[in-house]
């Protein structure tokens, strides 16, 4: 019998034997090589055919906008490929190009090649970048200037010129792979696996479900001084293993850490923390058939005031802030403060909207968190807070794939929703707007209120930067004083570093410009 | 002259082995055919907009884009067509295009199961080997304290959770112990190994890339242990249970009345009597294994066939949902008949029946 436990325990010892040898192997450290970590939203490395984070991350570093912003600070383009000028009523734009740039492969940045490259995304109807393009004609003037042209006035068009999408590509090397300015293009392939822009790094490689691989162009004279010259952007969805592999130096950076996973890091980890781009509000629908006693400006009024927004914010964790309005902090126009508490002004509104204690259903998607902001217990914690103010709130939790029909449909009475710009752009919350796309969803339309319909219009055709801002922010005030939405939270974007890394700098599209990041 | 005797050929008799497993085959095909159906209807079942989904809002209020978008997928079509185009691209190993990663599914499918494969391979081999041990351990000494240690044991690795059992484990022998590397397939600053196989233990090997092969393999180490501990359990409790019924048998005490004892005793009649029940649950285990991988990969931001299916559903991404539905189905009736096979070679009863 002893005979026959030997060979059990020589078996249980080989396993564990050829455990603890695989892992004995330790990782090689290569020190000017970065390893960023990140949850995955890429889906092509193609900039004209992309419209999602990571990819926006990653073409920013391959590629160079005409123009840039500085750092964190979104309200104000500047100079990137080029410099611009615009006529008096904002429909003309005339770019022109910086002497001397050159793409990876050491031929010369062209007009040509701005005009091939916005037209390819304007031409392409199947990229999801379109849009970006709608409405904007392209003209070279001579072979540095570019001229852009609009129906209306679009002060938003300089804004747009900064999206990695409308990034300029090698036109040359992009038609010999394919290129074209119309739905025939195919030159996806070749730019999937490789680069043809004037950024400080070049494509190496990319796997689109694990990692993508950046090395340095070599060619790259443009203002950046880039300190790694490999970078490594891993799918790694899990946030708690995001925060393990920076405390074990298995990465250099984590982008989607939660407040309160940056509240617990180790020492020797930066947090750059700043409220994101994304605003978590209520909708409360205007449309008697959906909203039944929610159709009500004096029931929206009611919520309003009833909310304790500091005790909704403490859910949220570092970097976030109250939602001051539609527009969140960083965008022109956006307000100071946001609402206070007033429960008097909460009952007096709740007395004249005719509410009668009846239960109203809140619906929310509990299966997708908003930097960090789980649903399901501000849900929870907005009923607690209404019922104090004597609103009765039924929670009606589901998955966000299906609750985004009705939503999208109008068909929600009062729900939690969040939205975030497509661009770095004021223009991007004007949909909030009664009779336009959230307005709609709210059952607001234009006839309901058509004074806050000439306050977007104002914001709209602005012709110069005060006015704008002027417009942009008569139109937030009375988003916040009328409007069927009571913006909640910003949540906060925390990018957490190893203590040796500095340059990180916030962007709402491109969550960070990886060739700003420095070794102290 | 009478009639000549019609000749009559004669075929030889079919072997019994040759019919069953025509018939197998026969039902795996009808099987896989009604999986399609199944998560074909059922992926499009599901509320919700996967065009809106897939599209994102800027996007999907460009009319150009959304027309594009419909007509390129042949969403326009009406849903038994749009079967049929699946069922028609299936035939050419065109299993469509993923709605989120838009990457042909087969492409995806093809790096991310061999990911899976190779550590749910080797935990089903850790998995086996220490179960059969502590559970052929635990059987012999019967009622002792080494019997009810590994009860205890076994009943701990079926309790834990995963995930936290995951995190942990991560956090504990990465963090903490060193001992273990980080999160993938491979440490960042190795390139993967020319693709053959997909398994990167082996595609490195085959490359002769040594320092590649010993990355993967330790990088498997803590996925395989997290992922072993619920199997181990399984597997020691049935083989216990398995060994102790056989251990009693007549044949077992025949052969100890012979004189036979040690390896020879318990590989050649203990084990081998009590292997029809393990291998059982080693079938269904390794499916387990193969499609229930999602929270451990997760963690290990292992890019499998579990991050792919949980990403896709929840991406309203159908193409990529019918996609794993289809290999899981094929897993399964394949693990199945491997099984039904292995049971004739372990038990000529069932050979004969």
């Amino acid at each position: 019998m002893r005979k026959q436990f030997r060979y059990v325990a020589a078996a249980f010892g080989l396993t564990a034997s050829l455990a603890l040898a695989g892992c004995a192997a330790a990782a090689p450290e290569v020190s000017d090589s970065i390893v960023i970590d990140t949850a995955f939203t890429l889906e092509t490395a193609d900039p004209g055919r992309n419209y999602v984070p990571t990819g926006y991350m990653v073409s920013k570093a391959l590629y160079e906008t005409l123009l840039d912003f500085a750092g964190s600070d979104e309200s104000t383009p500047v100079a990137g490929l080029a410099t611009f000028t615009q006529n008096d009523d904002a429909t003309v734009f005339t770019f022109t190009l910086n002497e001397g740039r050159v793409f990876s492969d050491g031929s010369a940045v062209t007009a040509d090649d701005v005009v091939f490259s916005l037209n390819r995304v304007a031409g392409m109807t199947e990229s999801k970048a379109n849009f970006l393009m709608n409405g904007i004609t392209v003209t070279k003037v001579d072979d540095m200037t570019v001229e852009l042209s609009t129906e209306t006035p679009s002060l938003k068009l300089p804004a747009l010129m900064t999206n990695p999408s409308l990034a300029i590509l090698n036109s040359k090397l992009v038609v010999e792979n394919g290129g074209t300015t119309d739905d025939s293009d195919a030159a996806e392939e070749f730019l999937n696996s490789n680069s043809a822009g004037s950024g400080p790094y070049v494509l190496d490689r990319v796997s689109f479900e694990s990692q993508v691989v950046l090395t340095e162009n070599e060619n790259y004279n443009g203002d950046e001084e880039i300190d790694f010259t490999r970078v490594v952007i891993r799918n790694v969805s899990e946030a708690a293993t995001q925060k393990i592999n920076l405390e074990g130096n298995d990465s250099q950076i984590a982008v989607d850490l939660s407040g309160d996973q940056v509240a617990g890091l180790s020492d020797g980890i930066n947090v750059f923390s700043t409220p994101s781009a994304q605003t978590i509000f209520l909708l409360i629908n205007q449309d008697s058939e959906v909203g039944g006693v929610t159709a009500n400006a004096d029931f929206a009024n009611a919520v309003r005031y009833a909310l304790d927004y500091p005790g909704l914010l403490e859910l949220a964790g570092a970097g976030s802030a109250q939602a001051t309005g539609v527009i969140p902090p960083s965008f022109l126009g956006a307000l100071a403060d946001g609402v206070e508490q007033d429960l008097d002004v909460s009952a007096a509104s709740l007395a004249a909207s005719g509410y009668d204690g009846e239960s109203i259903t809140l619906e929310y998607p509990n299966d997708y968190p908003v930097g960090g902001v789980s649903f399901t217990p501000l849900a929870e914690r907005i009923q607690s807070q209404l019922a104090d103010a004597g609103i009765t709130i039924e929670l009606a939790p589901a998955p966000f794939t299906t609750q985004i029909d009705s939503y999208v449909t109008g068909a929600e009475a009062f729900s939690i929703w969040f939205w975030g710009p497509d661009y770095a752009d004021s223009a991007n919350f004007l949909p909030f707007v009664a009779g336009q796309k959230v307005g709609l969803r709210a059952g607001w339309t234009a006839e309901q209120d058509s004074d806050v319909v000439n306050l977007a219009a104002a914001a709209e055709n602005a012709t110069n930067f005060e006015e704008r801002e002027t417009a942009f922010s008569n139109f937030a005030e009375a988003m916040q004083q009328r409007g069927p939405f009571v913006p909640l939270i910003v949540p906060g974007s925390n990018i957490a570093t190893a203590e040796y890394i500095s340059g990180v700098a916030y962007n709402s599209t491109w969550t960070m410009d990886i060739a700003e990041l420095q070794a102290k | 002259m009478g009639k000549p005797a019609r000749a009559t050929r004669k075929y030889p008799p079919r072997s019994p082995l040759v019919g069953y497993l025509l018939r197998r085959l026969g039902t795996s095909v009808l099987l896989l055919f009604g999986v399609t159906v199944v998560t074909f209807a059922l992926a499009n079942l599901v509320p919700g907009d996967p065009i809106a989904a897939a599209l994102g809002e800027g996007a999907a209020s460009n009319p150009a884009t959304v027309e594009a978008y419909i007509q390129e997928r042949g969403l326009d079509q009406p849903l038994p067509v749009q079967y049929a185009n699946y069922i028609g691209g299936l035939f050419q190993g065109d299993m469509g295009i993923s709605l989120r990663t838009a990457q042909p599914v087969a492409s995806d499918l093809a790096k991310a199961v061999p990911a899976t494969v190779e550590i749910a391979l080797l935990a089903i081999v850790v998995s086996l080997g220490v179960g059969v041990a502590l559970g052929s351990l635990a059987a012999y000494r019967r009622g002792k304290i080494s019997d009810q240690l590994v009860r205890v044991l076994s009943l701990i690795g079926l309790s834990i959770p995963t995930f936290w059992m995951a995190l942990v484990s991560f956090n504990f022998f990465f963090l903490q112990l060193r001992i273990a590397p980080g999160a993938g397939r491979l440490s960042p600053i190795l390139p993967p190994p020319p693709p053959v196989t997909g398994f990167f233990t082996v595609d490195s090997l085959l490359a002769g890339q040594w320092v590649t092969f010993t990355d993967a393999l330790a990088h498997l180490m803590l996925p395989v242990f997290v992922l072993s501990l619920f199997t181990i359990g399984l597997l020691t409790r049935f083989v216990r249970t398995s060994v102790l019924e056989v251990l009693d048998a007549d044949y077992v005490r025949a052969g100890r009345a012979k004189g036979l004892s040690g390896p020879r005793l318990f590989f050649g009649y203990v084990l081998r009597g009590a292997s029809l029940p393990i291998l059982t649950i080693v079938g269904l285990a390794f499916g387990v294994l193969l499609s229930g991988t999602v929270l451990v990969e997760a963690v290990f931001a292992w890019p499998g066939l579990g991050s792919y299916a949980y990403n896709s559903a929840t991406s309203l991404d159908l193409p990529g949902v019918m996609g794993v539905g289809l290999v899981v189905g094929v897993v399964y009736l394949t693990i199945n008949f491997a099984v039904d096979l292995l049971y004739g070679v372990l038990d000529p009863r069932v050979r004969l029946a």
